[in-house]
């Protein structure tokens, strides 16, 4: 079995290894990268400057604290439990890794065309639960246990609206193949057919990522980092890792399955290093508005972050998937969907306002009333 | 959601400004000409020799007592066939920086306008690995007013103030 990479005839097992290897180092320049970015960004948000003392612009920031934490000793509670504990980084980070298998960054450039390619990717990206509640385990520490319980609750409740959304798209495009819905996007990009689906994949692909304001797995005012507590060195990079490329490949799959990947506007004929630029901009633009909203909005409550989950973004997105198969079925014109999906977005926004500005009513505890009646 | 919105348009406006952190120690920031750091001697550039006569007034009157000055007769007086003036001139003199308070006291005394505050950075970048390292003598206290290194901001012998 033989297939073609850049234009020579190569084993198919040699081939997926070689692209593997580039997308390692990518995805590594690309994390770094990110952290960078972040911080340049955030300070920028909060009107500093951000490291620019390493290299240029402080380009090598991330260099240094790569270097920094490899020296670092890697230590173990005396208490953990050893297999939990050490094995829960790769349990994070290799589902997130795996998901690089079926992500199109460009045209002929995944490591393999899945059939079943978006299931695929949620079904391996949900997997990284486990290592964050062995994390939580592992560490025999309270907050640790605590940020891992809210890790697992938190990412199962979201994973729903999540993987709705992403089938509402899928219902329309007819197809799971990650590659050829990027190609039918050529003309007209699915954000256009189905925003609401895209308001709530970003909403839940930042619940899913721990990124602010759902980051309370990792609060540093609440549970002091949750299950990285007792992590240092290696081991802890290795989080921070799988959390920035968890960023990377969530951006760059919401760019190809919404924003129309690497083929709209240009069409197909577009070269590779176009492409690339394309689809790298409008991942880009995903991660800034990641970054954005990280610098604006504070945290949620638990149990806002459930409700919020539970009660809007769920029946709103089982709605959107009824509506799609009503249409479908029916053969109706495709602008009803693109109106419904944005009358889907208003009930959305009209829904999150109502409950972001809701007074807050405190019950009268049972106890301070009964003294109030003697 | 209006406070959602508003957050966003926040951050984002504050995004677009420039942001307010100077680079330290690489650029400095223009001090004000009246900017007081440690007090200092000025120097005569017409004769060629400090403007201080060592008549003790500073020293009598600085509150902390970091102050020691000893006189001695201007060996460049006009009686020994010199160019100064001045019959009494400084022989040695020290200030301790670590017990100066900079009250400007001794700039208030001076009757010679021969000591000023320090108004440029070399005045505020002043640490040191060893407390003894702050306590300047003569030649330190004249070296910055000797190489015309320092701004004028009380009036030097000679000028009259506006």
């Amino acid at each position: 079995m033989t297939t073609s990479l850049w234009g020579m005839d190569i084993n198919v097992w040699a081939n997926a290894a070689i692209r593997l290897q580039i997308i390692v180092l990518v995805m590594t320049v690309v994390v770094m990268g990110l952290i960078w970015a972040e911080r340049r960004i955030l300070g920028r948000f909060q009107q500093r400057i951000g490291p620019q003392k390493t290299g240029p612009f402080g380009l090598l920031q991330s260099v240094a604290d790569a270097v920094k934490l490899v020296g670092k000793e890697d230590l173990r509670p005396k208490n953990a439990d050893p297999w939990t504990f050490e094995l829960a980084p790769f349990l994070v980070f290799i589902p997130i890794f795996m998901g690089f298998v079926v992500v199109p960054f460009i045209a002929g450039w995944n490591i393999s065309v899945l059939e079943l390619g978006l299931l695929y990717f949620v079904a391996i990206s949900s997997v990284n639960i486990v290592g964050w509640v062995m994390a939580g385990w592992g560490s025999d520490n309270r907050y640790a246990m605590i940020g891992g319980l809210r890790a697992a609750a938190q990412s199962i409740s979201y994973e729903l609206p999540l993987v709705l959304s992403l089938v509402s798209v899928a219902m329309f495009a007819g197809t799971m193949n990650l590659d050829e819905m990027v190609r039918q996007q050529a003309a007209v990009p699915y954000i256009v057919w189905q925003p609401m689906a895209f308001a709530i994949f970003f909403i839940a692909a930042l619940a899913e990522l721990n990124r602010a304001p759902f980051d309370i797995p990792v609060g540093e005012s609440e549970v002091v980092g949750g299950p990285f507590v007792e992590y240092s060195g290696i081991r802890w990079s290795m989080f921070m890792l799988a959390e920035y490329a968890g960023l990377f490949i969530m951006a760059i799959i919401g760019a190809s399955v919404f924003l129309g990947g690497y083929i709209w506007p240009f069409g197909e004929e577009l070269g590779r290093g176009w492409q690339l630029m394309l689809i790298s901009a409008k991942a880009g633009l995903i991660i800034f508005v990641v970054f954005w909203i990280r610098a604006s909005l504070p945290r949620l409550r638990i149990d806002q972050l459930m409700g919020y989950s539970w009660k809007v973004l769920l029946p709103l997105v089982l709605l959107q998937v009824l509506v799609n198969g009503l249409i479908l079925v029916n053969g109706w014109s495709e602008v009803i969907l693109g109106v419904t999906g944005l009358a889907g977005v208003v009930a959305l926004v009209t829904i999150t306002g109502r409950a972001a500005n809701r007074p807050r009513s405190i019950l009268a505890r049972p106890a301070a009333v009964k003294v109030e009646a003697a | 959601m209006k406070g959602i919105a508003r957050s966003l348009m926040t951050t984002l406006s504050t995004f677009s400004r420039k942001p307010v952190t100077r680079d330290y120690p690489n650029v400095h920031k223009p001090l004000p000409e009246r900017d007081r750091a440690f007090p200092l001697l000025l120097w005569d550039q017409d004769i060629d020799e400090p403007f201080c006569t060592g008549c003790h007034a500073c020293e009598r009157a600085c509150p902390v007592e970091c102050m020691t000055v000893l006189m001695k007769d201007n060996p460049n007086h006009k009686t020994v066939g010199g160019t100064s003036t001045r019959r009494k001139i400084i022989d040695k003199f020290w200030i301790d920086y670590a017990r100066c308070m900079r009250c400007n006291i001794c700039v208030e005394v001076c009757n010679f306008d021969a000591i000023a505050m320090n108004n440029t950075w070399t005045g505020h970048e002043m640490s040191v690995h060893d407390r003894k390292d702050l306590v300047i003598d003569l030649q330190g206290l004249l070296a910055q007013s000797r190489a015309g290194a320092i701004k004028e901001w009380v009036p030097v012998l000679g000028q009259t103030n506006e």
